[in-house]
């Protein structure tokens, strides 16, 4: 960030902020429950409670529907949060809140303190479309095999999971190495596992397709320097209005990277057909291609 | 320094531990004697596909008697199981209120059906033996009287009652050769046939 920049922003620090409470949270929830026996807050991000509100991830909760053809309201009621903020915010889950997603930032802040070379892992080695296939062939698999285990097997439940074990148990399981394998190829390829393979990053992203708070290039700020294409931990291009896409997360590295402020978050109107990205729009790609 | 040494232990023992038929473990169902669901589970038939592995009851149990299993039992991964041997469901009625899926149904105390008690006369002393009077399992059943009487002072299980929790299983002070209670619970509810 520049001096010259108006109005410096900081959702970066925001987000690390935002990630690190809700690992926090993750850390604190078993303890609570095993050694003082409050139940008060319970569950981790496939399932949490808080006193009487419930939230279920929606692609366990669709995947259970499914497999058992049965409805069960609070299920219903418990996806439908989630469901909502995507609607109105996108996958903010993703960026904001998911613990794969803290851990990612983590590591390439420990990295950062070793090396300059911040940009080194950009490239892209699959086409973006990859995550609706995953999602795709995720709910298929499931149909056939009949039970949600792919969820089971969905790192950032994982991570919930393995803290539970090793607090309530004292043990790991071995499906564990799924999150460090998840870890790991984020240092090979950057967020490979978010931007290609995670089957509820994709539902979030179809259901945030036609999200209000989006990032909006003013294109006569805008220097086409670049810099917000290098930063971006997906891999999309402002510039070319990509961050209206369903693939965008709203982390707003983008906008922190901005040196002319040209980026900005925007509560949109879709129905209006003078932004991009709305409903006549030819940039947005649809999700189900 | 501990929690890593544990954590490689369980590591090394899954690979090293011999499996008799891991295949089979994959697809068939891990609930069989003294091997549970929690309270108010859905059938076994059901119950993988509709349970969402959340871990909230595992989470939820008091006495830590709920277990998830893990991804060597294949589509079963994830799913609660009670061991009442090691320790029993004290029937808090904790995990049926949180489980989000309804795979655990919220029902009233009396009435779960986690398995029925059975008793191995040839193993129980005191019905085989004339001497002893153990009556350890009519002592700490939370039914007592109704799930577990005695009859000429030797216990006999009252199927109507039984919640199948366990307590008696884990009180016995009988141990088979085959590592079974001389009384046990058979899971003989978690079987029967769903209609979709």
């Amino acid at each position: 960030m520049s001096k010259e920049s108006s109005r410096a922003t900081y959702y970066n620090r925001l987000r690390l902020l935002s990630l690190t409470m809700a690992f926090c949270l993750l850390l604190l929830v078993p303890i609570l429950n095993k050694y003082l026996h409050i139940s008060f807050i319970q569950g981790w991000f496939q399932s949490l409670s808080i006193g009487h509100l419930w939230f279920v991830s929606p692609l366990e909760g669709m995947e259970s529907i499914l497999t058992s053809k049965k409805l069960y309201g609070p299920l219903l009621i418990g996806m439908a949060w989630p469901v909502l903020l995507a609607s109105l915010l996108g996958r903010v889950y993703c960026s904001w809140i998911c613990p794969i997603s803290f851990l990612s930032d983590i590591l390439d802040r420990c990295l950062g303190l070793f090396t300059r070379k911040r940009f080194r892992r950009q490239h892209s080695p699959l086409p973006k479309k990859t995550l609706w296939y995953a999602l795709l062939g995720e709910i298929i698999l499931t149909l056939v095999i009949g039970t949600p285990i792919f969820v089971f097997l969905s790192p950032p439940g994982l991570v919930g999971r393995e803290i539970m074990m090793i607090t309530l148990f004292h043990t790991v399981a071995i499906e564990g190495l799924i999150v460090i394998a998840v870890v790991l190829l984020h240092l090979v390829s950057q967020r490979f596992f978010c931007r290609y393979l995670c089957p509820l990053g994709a539902l979030l992203g179809i259901i945030g397709a036609k999200r209000r708070l989006a990032i909006s290039t003013d294109m006569g700020k805008c220097i086409e320097c670049g810099t917000c294409k290098k930063v971006c931990p997906l891999g999309l291009d402002p510039i070319k209005q990509e961050c209206f896409s369903a693939y965008c997360w709203n982390c707003g590295k983008c906008v922190d990277s901005c040196k002319v402020s040209a980026l900005m978050f925007k509560w949109r109107d879709i129905s209006l057909p003078e932004y991009p990205g709305g409903q006549t729009n030819q940039t947005t790609p649809h999700p189900n291609t | 320094m501990r929690l890593a040494a544990a954590s490689l232990g369980t590591i090394a023992t899954c690979w090293l531990a011999p499996k008799p038929s891991p295949a089979k473990s994959w697809i068939s169902s891990p609930v069989h004697t003294n091997i549970l669901r929690p309270p108010g589970a859905v059938p076994e038939e059901i119950f993988p596909a509709r349970c969402i592995r959340c871990g909230r009851c595992v989470e939820v149990c008091p006495y830590q008697a709920i277990v998830p299993l893990d991804i060597r039992k294949g589509v079963f991964a994830g799913t609660p199981l009670i061991d009442v041997k090691k320790i029993p469901c004290y029937l808090c009625m904790k995990c049926v209120e949180v489980c989000p899926t309804g795979t655990l149904s919220r029902i009233p105390q009396a009435e779960t059906r986690m398995g029925l008690a059975v008793i191995d006369k040839h193993a129980c002393v005191t019905w085989n033996q004339e001497l002893a009077l153990c009556r350890t399992c009519y002592n700490v059943c939370p039914f007592k009287e109704k799930a577990i009487k005695l009859d000429q002072l030797r216990p006999v299980v009252i199927e109507e009652y039984c919640t199948g929790c366990g307590i008696c299983t884990h009180g016995c002070p009988i141990t088979r050769k085959d590592g079974e209670k001389a009384i046990n619970i058979e899971p003989i509810y978690a079987f029967k046939p769903v209609r979709w």
